[in-house]
């Protein structure tokens, strides 16, 4: 009979790496947003940033549907709560993207020369951390055949401390910049300054947010 | 009522192999038809007899035989009718609830209550919230098993080849053991059986360890003399390494101790590099692959099970009608015919062969969750009690007994995502299934008196 089909109700697994992928395309678009930071062109800003606008909100469709179909009555390998939390995670790493966006199109903002590399360099490692993060959520797929353990655990987990170190890096850079930038700071008029203060702390949270998540994700593992 | 248990029961054994592509929906229908006809021929006589005269008393029914036979007839017609009725609303009922049901209605009302066996009602009432909780329990510690030995481990595939012998012996001993115990009227003490039984096991096991070790599996890619167990014990080491470095305090060996630690750290390094922590998906797959063979076996066990307390359903009524036919007396020393048993199990794959595959392709498109190493646990916790239960002649729904076993995995992490709804609609089709069936086959009892008395 059709009652042992019906057992098996619908997996939230796969929806919440297609809302992973949804952040990823938010955060995707970061690299260009930076460039054009970097160029002083607002024009570009501007685009970049509904872009993001319009993949965030995307992104919060698909969570919302997500957490829509979550009955209680669904009995899951994982905590329902772990479950909402690596969901809000990730949600959050997509509003971060969205704020960073808004704030670089606040106003022209410029930066002295030699604070452009460091710049960049966060912003990469922020972004690199974020990628880790989300190859751990890839790795969802394979964790729920282990059941959790065994080989695929000790990956996931060495995919996590790999997280950490990058967030770890990211922390040294934002210090190195933020540093400079103080030394620098008569020079700024106020708002430009606390906008560019602003946008340092946003892009580095964005690292802090990827190691959150992937130590949600450890959390699942089942560890020897 | 043969014909509709092959043909919608059946698909709860080898659906899930046809979904995980173990085996063409041809092979699996074959392979039921085998399974289903030899556990009916086999080891069905038990629960047949149970409700042939377990549930009701005879007494009440020695003056006048026929009522007896019409309203056996009746419940046979009530119960065919109603899970028609069922089917086509697509209402979760058991036919093993719907026929015990249906006798006692006819019984209670003809013979009044005392005309019923409470005690024996009692132990079918209690095996029916048992056998889903005895099966997911034996389930869930197939799994634990199977987590722990194989899921678990550091090297899958050799772990699966090591394991994979034991759970052959068990399938074999389990079948061999119900087959002797019961069927084939041997009347061996139950010593002798359960030894034969672990001979047989053991013969397979060890045919299974030949086969596996002719299979070539893909090896891990290791660097020359890497194992992954290197590298979770180098962790360990660094590990406590760095407690001693830590809870050190004098400088002379602070020193020498970290100069060790560094050493270990390079080393760890360059085992995880070489070690396939990055090649696990693999791996699991390979896991798979070894255990389709074994689903395909547990599924057989399903098959065989399920023929063994199933056919009662349809056939225990009939050989209560054909005993008082025959003698025109009621005699509590009646056995159930062989030739019903093969009528019975011809049923069930006549019913396999003409509806059956279909709703076995539905069920295999359906649930795609349980994979081979879910699918085996599952099966053979649902297969081992259903099994238990016909040894004790208690009529049970596998479909329970299967639902009960696939919770049992769930609870070891071993599910995506189960319908916890399930539960109630089980309990309310124990609530609901009786009164109606009851209903059904006192109404039907009627109509044949009228028709024919």
């Amino acid at each position: 009979m059709l009652t042992l089909a019906k057992l098996f109700g619908k997996s939230p697994f796969a929806p919440l790496q297609t809302h992973m992928d949804k952040v990823a395309s938010c955060i995707g678009e970061l690299p260009a947003l930076f460039e054009a930071l970097m160029s002083q062109n607002m024009q570009a800003i501007q685009k970049t940033c509904e872009t993001i606008s319009k993949l965030e909100h995307e992104a919060d469709l698909t969570k919302n549907d997500i957490r829509n179909h979550l009955p209680k009555s669904l009995f899951l390998p994982v905590d329902r709560g772990a479950l909402l939390e690596i969901l809000s995670l990730q949600d959050a790493l997509a509003d971060q993207a969205e704020k960073i966006a808004y704030h670089a199109a606040m106003r022209k903002l410029f930066f002295l020369p030699e604070m452009k590399s460091d710049f960049s360099l966060l912003c990469t490692k922020s972004i690199d951390a974020f990628i880790l993060a989300r190859k751990v959520i890839q790795e969802l797929e394979e964790l729920l055949e282990s059941s959790f353990g065994g080989i695929e655990a000790q990956k996931v987990k060495a995919m996590v401390e790999q997280i950490a170190f990058c967030e770890y890096e990211t922390n040294l850079v934002q210090n190195q910049l933020l540093k400079r930038f103080y030394q620098d700071a008569d020079a700024m008029p106020h708002p430009a300054f606390h906008l560019c203060l602003t946008l340092i702390e946003e892009i580095s949270n964005l690292a802090c947010l990827s190691e959150k998540l992937g130590n949600r994700v450890r959390m699942l593992l089942e560890l020897k | 009522m043969a014909w509709n248990i092959g043909a919608n029961d059946v698909a709860n054994a080898m659906g899930t192999s046809v979904g995980s592509k173990a085996l063409t929906l041809r092979r699996a229908v074959f392979l039921a038809a085998i399974l289903e006809f030899s556990g009916a021929f086999f080891v069905g006589s038990s629960v047949s007899e149970t409700i042939q005269k377990g549930i009701i008393d005879f007494q009440v029914f020695e003056a006048e035989p026929m009522i007896f036979v019409l309203g056996m007839m009746g419940s046979l017609l009530a119960t065919g009718a109603l899970l028609q009725v069922a089917s086509y609303f697509g209402l979760p009922i058991s036919t093993t609830h719907a026929i015990v049901g249906a006798v006692i209605g006819f019984g209670a009302i003809v013979g009044g209550l005392d005309a019923i066996h409470w005690n024996t009602l009692g132990w079918i009432a209690s095996s029916w919230i048992l056998s889903p909780l005895l099966s997911g329990i034996l389930s869930y510690a197939i799994f634990g098993v199977i987590q722990r030995k194989i899921l678990f481990a550091l090297d899958p595939i050799k772990a699966t080849q090591k394991l994979t012998p034991y759970f052959v012996f068990l399938c074999f001993t389990v079948i061999t053991l119900s087959m002797l115990s019961h069927g084939l009227h041997l009347d061996l003490p139950i010593f002798t059986a359960f030894l034969i039984s672990c001979c047989v096991g053991f013969c397979a096991s060890l045919l299974s360890r030949l086969l596996l070790q002719r299979k070539v599996q893909p090896k891990l890619q290791l660097a020359e003399g890497f194992s992954p167990y290197q590298a979770v014990s180098l962790d360990k080491a660094l590990h406590h390494l760095q407690r001693v470095h830590l809870s050190n305090h004098s400088d002379s060996y602070s020193q020498q101790i970290s100069q060790i630690l560094t050493q270990v750290q390079t080393l760890s390094e360059t085992v995880k590099k070489n070690t396939p922590l990055l090649h696990s998906t693999h791996q699991y797959q390979g896991v798979e692959k070894i255990f389709i063979s074994l689903q395909i076996l547990s599924a057989c066990l399903v098959a065989f099970a399920h023929g063994a307390n199933d056919v009662a359903n349809a056939i225990g009524p009939v050989a209560a009608v054909i005993n008082v036919l025959k003698t025109n007396t009621l005699t509590a020393h009646c056995a159930v015919p062989t030739w019903l048993l093969v009528l019975g199990g011809s049923g069930i794959v006549i019913g396999l062969a003409t509806w059956g595959w279909r709703v076995i392709e539905t069920i295999g498109q359906k649930i795609t969750e349980l994979t081979p190493t879910r699918g085996f646990a599952a099966e053979f916790g649902a297969a081992t009690t259903i099994l238990l239960a016909s040894k004790l002649g208690l009529p049970i729904s596998t479909t329970h007994a299967l639902i009960g076993a696939v919770f049992g995995v769930g609870m070891a992490r071993g599910l995506k995502a189960l319908n916890l709804q399930m539960i109630k609609e089980i309990v309310i089709s124990w609530i609901v299934t009786i009164p109606l069936c009851a209903l059904f086959s006192i109404c039907a009892f009627y109509l044949l008196k009228l028709c024919f008395l």
